[in-house]
C-alpha cells in the first residue's frame, strides 16, 4: 500500500445514517405511492389511510429497530412476535379486572420484566451455551406462543373501562392534538435514536465488527458475547414496547396477538438492505422496510376495494368488492417477500448491480463487484468443538453401546415407556394404546428420517411441518374439489411436496442462502399455499381405498379379503400395526442402509463434516445437499398424505410444530446441529422419545382425590420446545464438548497428577 | 546438490501471468520442479505463492503462459484434472472431515465400493497400508479425525495425498500450525517421500524448515521470481535479503547463481 496522507480537516466524513439503498428504497416507495393514488384514490388518497398504515407500521418498525441490531450481529431473532404477544398477555392479565387486577405501574413492570427475561434467555442460550440462534429463537417462538395460549386459555381479554383510570399510558395508542397517532411519534423517536446509536456510537461499531468477523472482533478485544447479548435484549425490549403500544391502542388482547409478526419484522429489516449474513444494514432501511412490508401485508390482508362490472343477462352491473386473499394465504406472500429480499443483499447490493448499470449507461468504467459470489456469501460453517474419543476407549459390549451417539435416545425411550406403564398400568400396555403410540411415532419418525439426512449434511429443514400441510391440502383438495382419483391425487401431492423441496434446494445450494433462511421462507409459504387451497372448504369423506393408507393393517387385509382369524397372534399384530407404520419402517430401512452403508451416505457425512474438504475431494456437495433437502420434503409429503388418510379430513393446523419434533428427534438420536452426525436408527429412537413424551404428557391421570387431570395441548408444546433446547445444549456440551469428561478430569487432577493425552 | 542439475523437470511453468481485475498477481513467472526434488517457495504475503500453486493445480486459470507436466502442455480446468496427472495439494487447514475416521478421510470421496455398498474391509486394509508406507503411527484407522492432534491430522492429510500415488505434492504452509515435535516428524515424512521419488513443493515462512529438507529455494516478490538458489550453496541470510530487496535482476536460475558464485 502507498503511504496515506492525512485528509484535510474540512473533508466531509461519510454520513453513515443513510446510504444508497435507503435512498433508492425511499424513491421506490414514493413512486409506489403515486401509482397507488392513481390506481386506487379511495385507498391511497386519504390522509386517514396513510395515518392508519403508519400507525400499524409503528409497532413493526419499533421491532425492526431491535431486529436490525440482531441481524447485523449475524444472528436472528424469530421470537419477536411471540415476545410481543407474551408481553401483551402478561400486561393484560395483570391489569384486567377479571384476572389479577393490579395497578398500571405493576402491570407495566411485570410486562417489561417478562420482555427483558426473554431477551436475556435468548442471549444466554445463543452466546453462552452456543446454541445456534435460529434454533434458540424458534423454540422461544413456540414456547412463547404456548404460554400465550395457556395463559389466556384461548380467550379474549378486554379492559376498556379500566383503561380510563390510567389515561397517561393508554394515550400512547390514541391520536394526539397534532392529528396523528402517538405510536407514530414513538416509531420516529425509536428510529432516530437507533440510527444514531448504530451509526455514531461504539455500540454500533461493535455491532458491525461482531457481525462482520466475530473472531477478528474478539481478537480486537470487543466483548462479542456481550454485544450479541445486548442485541437480543434490545430486540426483546423493542418487542415489549411494541406489545405495550398495541395494548394501549386495543385495550385488550386476543390469543392470536403477534402471530407471524417475526416474519414481517425480519422481512422488513432485510428489505431495508441488511444482510442475513451479518455486518451490513442500517436502521433507517429497517424502518422504511417496515413501512413497505406492512403496506403489502395490509393490502393482502384487507384487500383493495375495487369495482367490477358483472353482466347479468343483458344488464351490466357495477359491483363493489374487495380483492383480497383468504386469511391463511397471506403468509405465503410474506414468505416469498422474505426470500426475495434475502437474495437482494448478496445478489444486488454486493454485486453493485445498480452502480454498474449506471456506469454502463454513461459509458464509464464499471465499478468492481465487491465480493465474488459463490462461497463468499455463505456463512462460515460452524463446527462443534472436538468430540472426545470415548468410543476408542470403550470396553466391552456395554461400554461400546454407551459410546454410541444414539445410546441416550434408546435408553430414554425404554425408560419413558416404563414410566408410562408405571403411571397407567391399566391402559399403557393395551393394544389400543400401542396402536396410538405407533401412529404418533410414525408421523414424527417419517419426518425425522428425512431430517436426519438434512442435519447430517450440516443444513436444517424448518419447513417439514408446512410441507406436510401443503401436501395434505393438495391431496384433499384434488380429490374433493377436482374429482381426481386417489392415486393421481397422492402422486400430485407428493410432487407438490417434492417441488417445495426443490425450491429449498435451489435457494440453499444455487443461491447460497443459509438453509435455515430458505426453509424459513418455505415454512410460511407452504402453509400459506395449503391454507389458500383449502380456504373455506369442507374437505372430508374420501374414497375408502384411499383411507386405507391411514388404517390398521387388519382393515387393509379385510378390504382385500385376506384377514386372519380373530384371536390368533397374526390378528393381534395386524390390529396393532397400521399401514402407515409399515410404510414408515420400509422407508426407514432403505434410508438407513443408504446412509450407513453406501458411498452416498458417506458423502452426506463428509459434506456435513467439512464441506470444503468434501468439495476438494471431488464430492458434488451441491448435489448431495439438494438430494437431502428434496428427500426431506418428500418424507414430509408422504406424512401429509397419510395424515389425510388417517384423519379422513384436512385440518389447516396439520403438521404444526412438527418441525420442532423432527429436529428434536434427530438431535436426541445423536445428530449434531452443526452437521456431520446422525443415524436413521438414532432418529427413530429420538422420534420414539418424542412420541412417548407427548403421549405421557397428554395421559389422563387419576389423582389421589379421584379427580382426573389432563395437561392441555399448548403446555405440552411448551414442554417439547424445552426438550429440543435441552437436546441441543446437551449435544453441544456433553456429546461434542465432553463436558462430563472435563469435569471428571478436573476432579481427578486434584487427587493426582494430570494424565496428559498421548497426542503431540 | 549438483545431481539435481541434470534431473529432468516434472513440472515446468513458463511465463505465467495472472491478474485479478486491476491487480497483477503473477507477472511472467517461471518455475521448474525436478523429479524427486523438494522446492521451497518463499516470499512475503501477497507475493503470489499460493496463486502460482493454484494456477498449477488448475484452481485458477492463467491469463497467459504454459504449464508442462512431464514435458506435456496441460490446461487443467480444476484441481481434479491435475490430480489425474499426479499433482496433489495439501491445504493449510488439511481439508479433512472431523466427524469421519482416518480411513474414511484417506478415501474421502472415492470410498471403495462392493456393489452398492462401501467396501469397508478393503478401505481399512488399504488405509493401513498407506499409513505404513508413510511410516506414521496412529493408534487406529478407526479413530475420528477431530480427536487427533494437529500433527496427526496433517499425517492423515498427507496419507490421503499419497494414496493417489502422486508424482508431485504441494504443501501449503504445512508447519504453520504444528508443534516443534510434529514439525520434526513432518520433515522426516517429507524426506521419506523424497526417497520414494515424489517431488514436493513446500510453501513456508519458516526458512529453517526449508533449509532442513529442501533441495532448492525460490523467492517470489510481487508476482515475480526474484531468486532461485540451491539450498547447498546459499544461506538463510542471502534468502532473507532476496525476500526483502530482491528484484527480477537477482532472479537468475539456480544454476546461473551457482555458476556466478563459482566465478
Amino acid at each position: 500500500m502507498t503511504s496515506t496522507t492525512l485528509a484535510p480537516a474540512r473533508r466531509r466524513l461519510p454520513l453513515e445514517l443513510i446510504g444508497g439503498w435507503e435512498v433508492g428504497l425511499l424513491i421506490f416507495m414514493v413512486l409506489l405511492y403515486i401509482a397507488g393514488v392513481f390506481i386506487n384514490p379511495k385507498f391511497f388518497g386519504q390522509t386517514d389511510a396513510i395515518s392508519a398504515i403508519l400507525r400499524d407500521t409503528a409497532r413493526y418498525g419499533v421491532m425492526a429497530a431491535g431486529m436490525t441490531f440482531v441481524i447485523i450481529n449475524k444472528d436472528l431473532d424469530l421470537s419477536v412476535g411471540s415476545t410481543f404477544g407474551l408481553v401483551a398477555t402478561v400486561f393484560s392479565l395483570a391489569f384486567s379486572t377479571s384476572y389479577y387486577d393490579l395497578g398500571i405501574v405493576p402491570s407495566l413492570a411485570a410486562a417489561i420484566i417478562v420482555g427483558l427475561g426473554v431477551g436475556l434467555l435468548n442471549g444466554f442460550f445463543v452466546t453462552v451455551l452456543r446454541v445456534p440462534s435460529f434454533i434458540t429463537t424458534l423454540t422461544m417462538l413456540f414456547i412463547g406462543r404456548g404460554f400465550v395460549l395457556g395463559l389466556t386459555g384461548g380467550k379474549t381479554v378486554s379492559y376498556s373501562e379500566k383503561a380510563l383510570t390510567a389515561p397517561w399510558f393508554f394515550q400512547i395508542g390514541e391520536t394526539n392534538a397534532l392529528g396523528f397517532n402517538n405510536q407514530i411519534l414513538i416509531f420516529a423517536l425509536v428510529t432516530i435514536v437507533g440510527m444514531f446509536v448504530l451509526a455514531k456510537t461504539r455500540w454500533g461499531y461493535e455491532t458491525y465488527a461482531t457481525g462482520g468477523n466475530e473472531l477478528a472482533a474478539t481478537y480486537a478485544g470487543i466483548p462479542t458475547r456481550r454485544v450479541r447479548m445486548r442485541a437480543y435484549v434490545l430486540s426483546a425490549l423493542a418487542a415489549t414496547l411494541a406489545g405495550l403500544m398495541s395494548v394501549a391502542q386495543d385495550k385488550g388482547i386476543t390469543s392470536q396477538y403477534g402471530q407471524g409478526a417475526e416474519l414481517i419484522v425480519i422481512a422488513a429489516v432485510i428489505v431495508g438492505g441488511a444482510s442475513i449474513l451479518g455486518g451490513r444494514g442500517r436502521l433507517l432501511g429497517g424502518a422504511l422496510g417496515a413501512i413497505l412490508v406492512t403496506l403489502i401485508d395490509k393490502v393482502l390482508r384487507e384487500g383493495i376495494p375495487m369495482t367490477r362490472t358483472v353482466k347479468v343477462g343483458d344488464v351490466e352491473m357495477q359491483v363493489q368488492g374487495m380483492a383480497q386473499l383468504p386469511p391463511g394465504a397471506v403468509p405465503a406472500f410474506l414468505g416469498l417477500i422474505l426470500l426475495i429480499s434475502v437474495l437482494i443483499e448478496p445478489w444486488i447490493i454486493r454485486r453493485n448491480v445498480f452502480p454498474r448499470l449506471w456506469a454502463r449507461l454513461r459509458g464509464r468504467p464499471l465499478p468492481p463487484i465487491i465480493e465474488m459470489g459463490g462461497v463468499a456469501i455463505e456463512g462460515a460453517q460452524t463446527k462443534g468443538s472436538s468430540a472426545s474419543d470415548r468410543s476408542m476407549r470403550a470396553r466391552g459390549p456395554i461400554g461400546h453401546f454407551l459410546a454410541r451417539r444414539d445410546a441416550a435416545a434408546i435408553i430414554l425411550a425404554v425408560v419413558l415407556w416404563c414410566a408410562g406403564l408405571y403411571l397407567r398400568p391399566d391402559f399403557w400396555g393395551s393394544l389400543d394404546n400401542t396402536f396410538n403410540l405407533m401412529l404418533s411415532f410414525t408421523e414424527v419418525g417419517l419426518l425425522s428420517i428425512g431430517m436426519t439426512y438434512v442435519i447430517a449434511n450440516g443444513d436444517i429443514d424448518l419447513s417439514v411441518g408446512s410441507v406436510l400441510a401443503l401436501s395434505a391440502a393438495t391431496c384433499a383438495f384434488l380429490m374433493k374439489q377436482m374429482g381426481f382419483d386417489p392415486w393421481q391425487a397422492v402422486f400430485i401431492a407428493l410432487i407438490a411436496g417434492a417441488a417445495a423441496g426443490v425450491v429449498n434446494a435451489l435457494l440453499t445450494v444455487s443461491f447460497g442462502l443459509p438453509a435455515f433462511v430458505a426453509t424459513l421462507g418455505m415454512f410460511y409459504m407452504a402453509r400459506g399455499i395449503g391454507a389458500w387451497l383449502t380456504a373455506g372448504r369442507q374437505l372430508s369423506s374420501f374414497p375408502e381405498a384411499f383411507n386405507l393408507l391411514g388404517r390398521k393393517l387388519i382393515d387393509a387385509l379385510a378390504y382385500f379379503g385376506v384377514s386372519p382369524a380373530k384371536g390368533t397372534l397374526l390378528y393381534d399384530i395386524a390390529a396393532a400395526l397400521s399401514v402407515q407404520t409399515i410404510f414408515m419402517v420400509i422407508v426407514a430401512i432403505l434410508a438407513g442402509i443408504v446412509l450407513a452403508k453406501t458411498p452416498f451416505g458417506q458423502m452426506v457425512y463428509a459434506t456435513g463434516g467439512n464441506r470444503r474438504a468434501a468439495d476438494y475431494a471431488g464430492i458434488s456437495t451441491a448435489r448431495v445437499r439438494a438430494i437431502s433437502l428434496v428427500f426431506s420434503a418428500l418424507c414430509a409429503a408422504f406424512a401429509g398424505v397419510i395424515y389425510v388418510a388417517f384423519l379422513r379430513s384436512f385440518n389447516p393446523s396439520a403438521g404444526q410444530l412438527r418441525e420442532l419434533d423432527a429436529i428434536a428427534a434427530v438431535i436426541i438420536g445423536g445428530g449434531s446441529i452443526f452437521g456431520g452426525y446422525g443415524t436413521v436408527l438414532g432418529a427413530l429412537a429420538g422420534a420414539a422419545v418424542i412420541a412417548l413424551i407427548r403421549a405421557l404428557l397428554s395421559l389422563q391421570l387419576i389423582l389421589g382425590n379421584g379427580q382426573s387431570f389432563v395437561m392441555p395441548q399448548h403446555w405440552v408444546n411448551v414442554f417439547i420446545g424445552l426438550i429440543l433446547v435441552i437436546a441441543v445444549v446437551g449435544d453441544i456440551w456433553f456429546r461434542q464438548g465432553d463436558l462430563a469428561g472435563s469435569v471428571r478430569r478436573r476432579f481427578s487432577r486434584k487427587s493426582g497428577p494430570a494424565r496428559e493425552t498421548a497426542h503431540v | 546438490m549438483s545431481e539435481n542439475k541434470t534431473a529432468k523437470p516434472i513440472v515446468e511453468m513458463r511465463h505465467i501471468s495472472k491478474a485479478f481485475g486491476p491487480v497483477q498477481a503473477l507477472k511472467d513467472i517461471n518455475l521448474t520442479l525436478g523429479e524427486g526434488e523438494i522446492l521451497g517457495l518463499v516470499g512475503d504475503n501477497s507475493a503470489g505463492k499460493s496463486t502460482l500453486m493454484k494456477v498449477m493445480t488448475g484452481a485458477y486459470q492463467r491469463d497467459s503462459g504454459d504449464v508442462l507436466v512431464s514435458g506435456k502442455p496441460t490446461h487443467f480446468k480444476n484441481p481434479h484434472e491435475s490430480r489425474e496427472e499426479g499433482i496433489e495439494m495439501i491445504y493449510q487447514d488439511f481439508a479433512l472431515c472431523g466427524n469421519m475416521d482416518i480411513a474414511q478421510n484417506i478415501f474421502l470421496g472415492r470410498w471403495p465400493k462392493k456393489g452398492l455398498f462401501v467396501d469397508r474391509n478393503r478401505m481399512y486394509a488399504e488405509a493401513d497400508q498407506v499409513l505404513k508406507r508413510l511410516k506414521v503411527d496412529v493408534n487406529s484407522v478407526f479413530q475420528k479425525v477431530e480427536s487427533l492432534s494437529g500433527g496427526r491430522q496433517q499425517s492423515v492429510a498427507i496419507a490421503r495425498a499419497i494414496s493417489f500415488n502422486p508424482r508431485v505434492v504441494v504443501l501449503d504452509e504445512p508447519t504453520a500450525n504444528l508443534s516443534v515435535m510434529a514439525t520434526e516428524r513432518l520433515l522426516e515424512t517429507m524426506a521419506e517421500l523424497k526417497r520414494q521419488g515424489v517431488a514436493q513443493i513446500i510453501i513456508s515462512h519458516r526458512l529453517t524448515d526449508i533449509f532442513e529438507v529442501g533441495d532448492r529455494i525460490m523467492v517470489m516478490k510481487r508476482g515475480q521470481n526474484v531468486g532461485d538458489r540451491y539450498i547447498q550453496h546459499t544461506t538463510e541470510q542471502e534468502v532473507l535479503e532476496l525476500i526483502v530487496s530482491g528484484t527480477p535482476e537477482t532472479a537468475l536460475t539456480a544454476d546461473q547463481a551457482l555458476a556466478g558464485r563459482a566465478a
